[in-house]
């Protein structure tokens, strides 16, 4: 059984980590992430170790770049794993919500929230043609109200009950949708939030791996329109 | 806790070679440590039901084990690939060892190609932090292929490789587990109609055992990476232990399994119908919130189970029941000796 996964925000960092765990089990990859040297470079790696890697660099707010991305999946002939990962901050140091411009929440929102959603949209033939499973990154920042997080928090809260709201909308037509919090992790991201700080205590994305693992082995529909946290010490299904 | 607070002295020669029944006993004929606040007591297990009251509940793993090491070869030659738990898909955590008495880790590098069983297989990646365990994906049917080539996982310490059978306990209806759950392996169906009579109920869980954890490794006890098992609490076992709690019993938990599935269905005090994956590691400052004993063999030192008992016992209690039973010349091992903790 080869799975056909597109990864946004692949080129580094949790995309990249589960681009990779993803490639070693055979799966067939379409990644995506902006900075395209970055993407590239990880493409190139995953291939020299025989994996089947697409990498169409381009920005996921913009609604062409969704098309190829889409129209990519559609070539394979369906979707098992859209994994919406690609995200971004806002201004590095996170100023107060009071603080951030109107242009900033904007693009923030178009990155975070549109986009994923948007995805999800023009991708629906496919999900539903292999019973796909969406997977949104989402964050603790979503609830927890933290000063300087407001606009990221606000993309991800909003991220969290599309989730929630698609899993319920789209179950009758066999598509399943989670959202994850992948948790603290030695990223880039993590490091423009605190720019000043040493933040190598963090545990790698990898540390997030048995969390994937166990996602990636249920039926989609005991999971669908649940929010897990990847480095919790549970993750439970319906029972 | 520091790692050394786990640290105790134990003759080798005190494991358990083997089943009870090759040194000359029945399964409930082996000794029984009870550990109380009042102190410790020596006994047959097959006298537990003396040391519970009338309104106690016993929890135990309805999981059988699985022959779940399988002969492998790969780029590092011929060796072992004990397979520890399913996570779906033909995607198994798996321990690489060159054989029983020499564990890993052994090179491998994501992605590459090695046989187990007879069956094509890829290794993954490493367990994060546990580099001696990987993620393993299998084509082909790997419960058949177990059944066909596999043998119960073994360590060193087995001198003659036991049966499948010698691995399952009374309770034994869902394969599942990597190793057996060994505090239920001396229950027998006289011991189970003496707890009746004594009226002291049983209710189940189901959680698949892992490969066994190794040493702690990490200074701090609490930064140690557990790995996640799968387990599922019915409602019934919910409702039971519920019941108990609320009449006054004692929830009694058979192995550390137990202790683990129940604490992880547990919200605000009470234990509610749950399935999942858990790594939940009880410990002195993670305490237990619903079982009030457990009954377990015997466990090595800087191990994460001790860390569980003492979190149950109270770290002093512990250390000098395992004074005791060093004394009085226990078995450790999963074919050893039982050991009941009780906290109140």
């Amino acid at each position: 059984m080869t799975r056909t996964t597109l990864i946004t925000g692949a080129s580094k960092g949790l995309g990249r980590t589960l681009a990779s765990f993803l490639a070693a089990q055979g799966d067939e990859l379409i990644l995506t992430a902006r900075g395209g040297a970055a993407l590239e470079k990880t493409a190139a790696d995953l291939q020299r170790t025989g994996a089947n890697v697409r990498a169409l660099p381009g920005d996921v707010a913009d609604p062409d770049h969704r098309k190829a991305l889409v129209a990519a999946a559609a070539e394979k002939g369906g979707l098992d794993l859209l994994i919406n990962n690609a995200s971004t901050l806002g201004p590095s140091p996170l100023p107060d919500l009071i603080d951030l411009p109107a242009a900033e929440i904007r693009r923030i929102l178009e990155v975070n929230l549109v986009a994923p959603l948007e995805l999800v949209r023009i991708a629906l033939p496919v999900l539903k043609s292999s019973g796909g499973l969406v997977i949104n990154l989402s964050s603790d920042a979503a609830l927890g109200g933290y000063e300087g997080w407001g606009g990221y928090g606000a993309s991800k809260a909003g991220l969290d009950l599309v989730s929630l709201t698609l899993a319920n909308e789209l179950r009758p037509v066999g598509v399943a949708v989670v959202s994850v919090d992948p948790g603290d992790m030695n990223t880039e991201m993590h490091q423009a939030a605190y720019p000043d700080e040493d933040i190598s205590d963090r545990p790698e994305p990898e540390a997030t791996l048995p969390f994937w693992a166990w996602l990636f082995g249920q039926d989609p529909a005991d999971v669908s329109g649940r929010r897990f946290q990847a480095q919790s010490e549970q993750w439970l299904v319906s029972s | 806790m520091k790692r050394s607070a786990l640290e105790y002295e134990r003759p080798e020669r005190l494991a358990a070679t083997g089943p009870a029944e090759r040194r000359g006993l029945a399964r409930d004929g082996i000794r029984l440590l009870v550990t109380t606040p009042a102190g410790h007591q020596h006994a047959r297990f097959r006298a537990l039901p003396d040391f519970l009251s009338p309104g106690d509940l016993l929890v135990v793993n309805r999981s059988a084990t699985l022959p779940a090491s399988l002969p492998a070869q790969g780029r590092p030659g011929v060796f072992l690939l004990n397979l520890s738990t399913d996570y779906g898909g033909g995607l198994w955590l798996a321990e690489p060892r060159r054989d029983p008495a020499t564990p890993g880790p052994l090179p491998f590098d994501p992605g590459e190609a090695v046989e187990a069983a007879g069956l094509p297989a890829r290794m993954i990646a490493p367990f994060p932090g546990l580099p001696r365990l990987w993620f393993v994906r299998f084509a082909g049917d790997v419960r058949s292929a177990m059944h066909r080539c596999g043998a119960p996982i073994r360590y060193g310490y087995i001198r003659t490789p036991p049966g499948l059978a010698d691995y399952q306990t009374i309770f034994s209806a869902v394969p599942g587990s990597a190793e057996m759950p060994s505090a239920a392996r001396p229950f027998t169906a006289r011991v189970l109609s003496d707890l009746r009579a004594r009226g002291v109920r049983t209710a189940h869980i189901v959680l698949h055992t892992g490969v066994s954890s190794l040493e702690v490794e990490t200074e701090r006890v609490e930064d140690q990476p557990l790995y996640p098992e799968p387990f599922r609490v019915p409602g019934a076992t919910a409702e039971a232990v519920n019941r108990t709690r609320s009449s006054g019993g004692r929830v009694v938990a058979v192995g550390t399994t137990v202790v683990r599935a129940l604490e992880s269905a547990t919200a605000g005090g009470r234990v509610q119908a749950a399935a999942g994956f858990t790594r939940l590691f009880i410990r002195p400052d993670r305490p237990v919130r619903i079982v009030d004993g457990l009954l377990t063999g015997l466990h090595d030192p800087v191990t994460s189970h001790l860390a569980m008992l003492y979190a149950i016992g109270g770290a002093q209690r512990i250390r000098e029941a395992y004074v005791e039973a060093v004394e009085h010349e226990y078995l450790w091992h999963e074919f050893g000796d039982i050991h009941l903790v009780i906290q109140n």
